[in-house]
């Protein structure tokens, strides 16, 4: 196991070796490992790697540095910037997990269940990519391909995350078989943009890969009042909605949930994020009333 | 301090606490010795198979492995079924590693010993266990049927037992008969340490064996048995142990083949499983299949029960037999049920071994009869509490002999019922619930009720007290407390009685070398037993004291008395008194008696719990809003411990009802091997509890005990079954199965059905 110091030094190690294994948080990784689904050869560790570390505002975006820790998404002000990402950063594991899992571990295990990926999907996320020859970015829908595989290329390593950091409503909601400490059924990220004045929405555990409902987005995007910084719909839009945003799932049957209930319920959670998106004002306070 | 005798009914702080607080406790993965070796099995991956041939070669030249034995390189006696059958039948006998044939995946099939831990792991993956696959039996329904692959061909059947309790006919004069198909499901006990066990040889030619058991005394008996030993050369120690649910209290495998290992190689063992080990090698609790009638007539007024319970013995019939009598005995409940019809049945499956788990059998008689009292409100019209008060045992009923046999003690289950109601506020409940009806209101709100009656403290324990000339009080309990708080109830009988401050007594227990005898923690035993037994030993030192003190102060034992320090002076002549301590040193050494307290029928702790819940109909997440539980265990030594007891068993109640179930893929391929695919429940899944008690002393011990251990578990899980039910009755929802999982209600609201069975059994 190697634990480069600096982000040079964790460049040239992954170059040199490019078979080996990245462990951040180890919260995946060694999971398989305990399992004995995966023995790796060898590990190269990026928790000593300073540049790695931390996240930043640049112009009207915010870059979270691939070994940003799920607690570090749920702390201010970052959590005021980015409501949704902390709001599933808080349902995953226990503290001791979200001490140790990053960001970056969460896009390079690519779960279907990947509980930042909806919010990261919705946000429209750019993945930056580095190796000794250079960089790259990528969005994100591109960055993870299917299930538990991405575009990352040998000798490559996962720099940081790039996210807007617009005026925007977001949202995040999860149903699992218990309140803490649960693997999704399915999840639901929602961000409503004011200065593009669209709806994106972000679908988790109901498909390969975190999917987009690009119907049901435009359905939002129409209902929303962004004037008044709040959703205007009547029941049967909001049904429509859900509709919308079930059709656009892809979900399969496992131990966890039947595909059937989980394209319902990610439609209801698409209604519901939905229902309780509120833009804040230019203070960053959301109004409460409709 | 405050006057010793009000030490009785006082919340005094556990003497437990602060080592588990501290991490002092030591635990068995804790222990080491020089030289330890670490003992790793290799379990099978096949659910049911010929067991062809274990290649051990390449395993045993690996570097860091001291051996590697199968079980014709290790012969142990087969563990028997529990309690034993009569006669023994030799050929269900479960074997310590597996021979000819594996029956469950996570049976042991062979153990490599290391010099360290992970070079014994690596070398457990390199044995290569050759298996012919079989047909796999999971359902035991399955298991019954015609033609259905045989666990035991030599037995001839899947069904190892089968017991008939009452007549047929019990239907008979029924008015009304409401019907039920009722799944109580397998769970997992999960307690936070798995099983483990250390052993190694002592001087002397004693082996001591160190392991996390519930009852040291029967685990040195099999060790004694299976090595061929007599049993004084067998130390068992109970170090911290960290939960046990009754899943502990048996003899497991791994134990004795961990002891064999240390004889064996005359070096220190250890074994301690993983989390996933545990899921598949600690057994199961509930597993059971229930068709029941229950016939009344129109008033409400319980005429007879019809059922059949068809209890999961796994791939053994090793400790099944607990649930499987228990639920039998507990079948009429807290109700006046006249006639009786029961079937009992119990069915190998190709699945881990069934076993007590916290309540062994009661909660599965209490959600069976409380569902069927829902049942027959429903049909009836009737409001459930009503139909509850019309048939529970009056006061004057007791002693009761039910029709299962089983004699009740004592007993005012109508009063714990009002008093549960009371705490809730059971009108403003309804009153909302009716209101958000009204309002069609996506959240519905759902209100369930358990009153229940379960069974405690059978069989005998020792204990003994022995007040030294320094002073100190020394207790020996033959049960083995390990985290009840028992030790605390023990120091505050004895100082209580004794009259001595608490810190001067100390309790000995879960040592064989230490305490002579004894027969350890579970069944909800240890407070009334070991308490008994203790308070009756302090009643002969007291008498000898009194003996004592009538030579010293040349006064008849007659008119000697207890003063409140705890001295002894003659009456009326208070200024020239004797402690005990002086009394000890008087008389030249220590004042002790021992006594072994039998109650050979059980007491029957009692109570009413009741559950509130939210379901959201859209996604079908069930939050359990209040819980509010009433229990009656007798006289209460230790209120917080007794609290702590509801607690834990409440929670564990939830647990079944809304989260927990082990589930197979049709192979037997276990699907619940870890807590991120096992629901286990976190603190954030549970509101705080309401508490209340009534106080029903028991007849059947001079402390007027019961047990407390199960009741939470008892009532809570069919409480909060009912609630969830409640809730979706708008929808035609008359019984779901548990766990209410939000896939499970969500299908109810949209396909609910009628006929009292649930809409997704599998067995249906």
């Amino acid at each position: 196991m190697l634990v480069p110091a600096s982000l040079d030094e964790l460049l040239a190690s992954v170059a040199a070796d490019t078979r080996a294994d990245l462990i951040a948080g180890g919260t995946d990784l060694m999971v398989e490992v305990n399992f004995g689904r995966r023995s790796p050869e060898s590990v190269i560790s990026v928790a000593l790697v300073p540049e790695l570390k931390s996240w930043y505002r640049s112009g009207d975006e915010v870059i979270l540095n691939a070994a940003l820790t799920y607690s570090e998404m749920m702390r201010p002000p970052l959590c005021e910037l980015l409501p949704a990402l902390a709001q599933a950063a808080r349902t995953v594991g226990s503290p001791q997990i979200r001490n140790a899992g990053t960001i970056g571990g969460n896009l390079a295990t690519a779960s279907p269940a990947g509980d930042t990926l909806p919010v990261l999907a919705a946000l429209e996320a750019t993945v930056v990519l580095e190796s000794a020859e250079g960089g790259r970015a990528v969005p994100v829908g591109e960055f993870i391909v299917s299930v538990k595989r991405t575009s990352l290329a040998p000798g490559e390593i996962i720099r940081s995350v790039r996210v807007p950091a617009r005026r925007a409503a977001q949202e995040f909601l999860k149903v699992g078989t218990r309140n803490a400490m649960v693997i999704a059924v399915c999840s639901v990220a929602l961000v409503a943009d004011a200065e593009r004045r669209e709806v994106h929405l972000g679908l988790g555990s109901v498909g390969p890969v975190p999917l987009r409902a690009p119907r049901a987005e435009e359905l939002a995007t129409s209902l929303f009042d962004w004037d008044e910084g709040v959703p205007r719909a009547s029941e049967k839009e909001l049904a429509r909605l859900a509709e919308l945003a079930s059709e656009a799932a892809r979900p399969i049957d496992d131990h966890r949930s039947t595909a059937r209930y989980r394209r319902h319920a990610v439609g209801v959670c698409a209604r519901r994020a939905f229902e309780r998106a509120r833009l804040p004002d230019a203070t960053g306070r959301r109004s409460v009333t409709p | 301090m405050a006057s010793s005798v009000t030490l009785l009914g006082h919340a005094v702080e556990r003497s437990e606490d602060p080592p588990l607080l501290t991490g002092s406790a030591r635990f068995v993965a804790d222990l080491d010795r020089p030289g330890m070796l670490h003992a790793v099995f290799v379990r099978s991956q096949v659910a049911h198979g010929l067991l062809r041939s274990v290649e051990v070669a390449e395993a045993a030249a690996m570097p860091g492995v001291v051996a590697v034995f199968t079980a014709s390189d290790l012969p142990l006696a087969d563990l028997p079924e529990w309690p034993r059958g009569e006669p023994p039948r030799a050929e269900l006998g479960r074997p310590c590693l597996a021979r000819e044939r594996v029956r469950f995946v996570g049976e042991a099939v062979a153990v490599v010993v290391g010099s360290t831990l992970s070079a014994a792991v690596d070398a457990a993956e390199a044995v290569t266990v050759d298996i012919e696959p079989l047909p796999t039996v999971l359902d035991p329904l399955d298991a019954l049927a015609e033609r259905a692959p045989l666990l035991f061909p030599e037995h001839g059947s899947n069904e190892v037992l089968r017991q008939l309790t009452g007549a047929a006919g019990a239907l008979d004069g029924s008015e009304v008969v409401v019907r039920g198909h009722f799944y109580n499901q397998r769970v997992a006990p999960c307690p936070l340490e798995p099983n483990g066990a250390a052993a190694w040889p002592a001087a002397g030619g004693r082996l001591d064996c160190f392991a996390s058991t519930q009852a040291p005394f029967r685990l040195r008996a099999a060790i004694a048995l299976a090595l061929g030993r007599p049993e004084e050369t067998v130390r068992v120690v109970a170090p911290a142990v960290g939960g046990g649910f009754g899943a502990k209290g048996g003899v497991y495998p791994e134990q004795l083949v961990t002891a064999a290992l240390a004889e064996r190689l005359g070096q220190p063992v250890r074994f301690v499983e993983t989390r996933s080990e545990n899921m598949l090698a600690m057994c199961h609790g509930r597993g059971q299949v229930q068709e029941v009638a229950l016939g009344a007539r129109r008033d409400g007024t319980i005429v007879g029960l019809e059922a059949t319970m068809v209890t999961e013995m796994g791939a053994y019939c090793w400790r099944g037999p607990v649930p499987f009598s228990t639920s039998r005995i507990m079948a009429t409940g807290p109700y006046r049920i006249p006639k009786l019809s029961l079937t009992s049945i119990g069915a190998v499956t190709n699945t881990t071994p069934i076993g007590p788990y916290r309540g062994a059998g009661r909660p599965e008689a209490t959600a069976m009869l409380e569902r069927m009292i829902e049942l027959l409100a429903a049909e009836l019209d009737l409001d459930s509490v009503e139909v509850r008060r019309r048939n529970l045992l009056a006061p004057s009923e007791f002693p009761y002999a039910a029709p299962s046999g089983a004699s009740y003690d004592s007993g005012d289950y109508s009063a714990a019922l009002a008093k549960a109601l009371a705490l809730l506020g059971y009108e403003q409940v309804r009153a909302e619930q009716a209101d958000r009806r009204q309002s069609s209101c996506a959240t519905e709100l759902g209100v369930g009720i358990a009153t229940f009656v379960e069974i405690s403290g059978s069989g005998s324990e020792y204990g003994a007290v022995r007040v030294e000339p320094g002073g100190s009080v020394v207790v020996l309990t033959g049960s083995s407390p390990h985290g009840q708080g028992l030790a605390t109830t023990l120091t505050q009988i004895a100082a209580g009685m004794l009259k001595v401050p608490i810190s001067t007594v100390s309790v000995v227990h879960s040592d064989t070398a230490l305490v002579p005898r004894g027969v350890g923690t579970f069944g909800s035993r240890s407070g009334q037993l070991a308490g008994n037994a203790v308070a009756h030993a302090v009643e002969e030192v007291l008498e000898k004291a009194r003996e004592l003190a009538a030579v010293e102060l040349e006064a008849d034992p007659d008119d000697v008395v207890q003063l409140e320090d705890g001295s002894f002076a003659v009456a009326g002549v208070p200024s020239i008194s004797l402690g005990l301590a002086e009394l000890a040193r008087r008389a030249g050494g220590p004042i002790g008696a021992e006594w072994d307290f039998a109650q050979e029928s059980g007491t029957y702790p009692f109570g009413t719990h009741i559950a509130v819940v939210e379901v959201d109909t859209e996604t079908g997440k069930v939050e359990l809003r209040r819980l509010v539980a009433v229990d009656d265990c007798g006289r209460v030594v230790n209120p917080k411990i007794v609290a702590g007891q509801v607690h834990g068993g409440v929670a564990q109640g939830i647990a079944q009802a809304l989260f927990e179930a082990v589930r197979y893929d049709e192979s037997g391929n276990p699907l619940t091997t870890n807590l991120a695919d096992y629901a286990f429940p976190s603190a954030a899944e549970m509101p705080a509890f309401e508490l209340g008690e009534t106080e029903t002393p028991s007849p059947r011990n001079p402390l007027g005990m019961k047990g407390i251990g199960e009741s939470g578990a008892v009532g809570a899980a069919a409480a909060v079954q009912n609630a969830v039910v409640d809730a979706l009755s708008p929808y035609g929802v008359l019984h779901l199965d548990m766990p209410a999982d939000p896939e499970r209600v969500w299908r109810a609201v949209h396909e609910g059905r009628r006929d009292g069975q649930d809409p997704f059994s599998s067995s249906s």
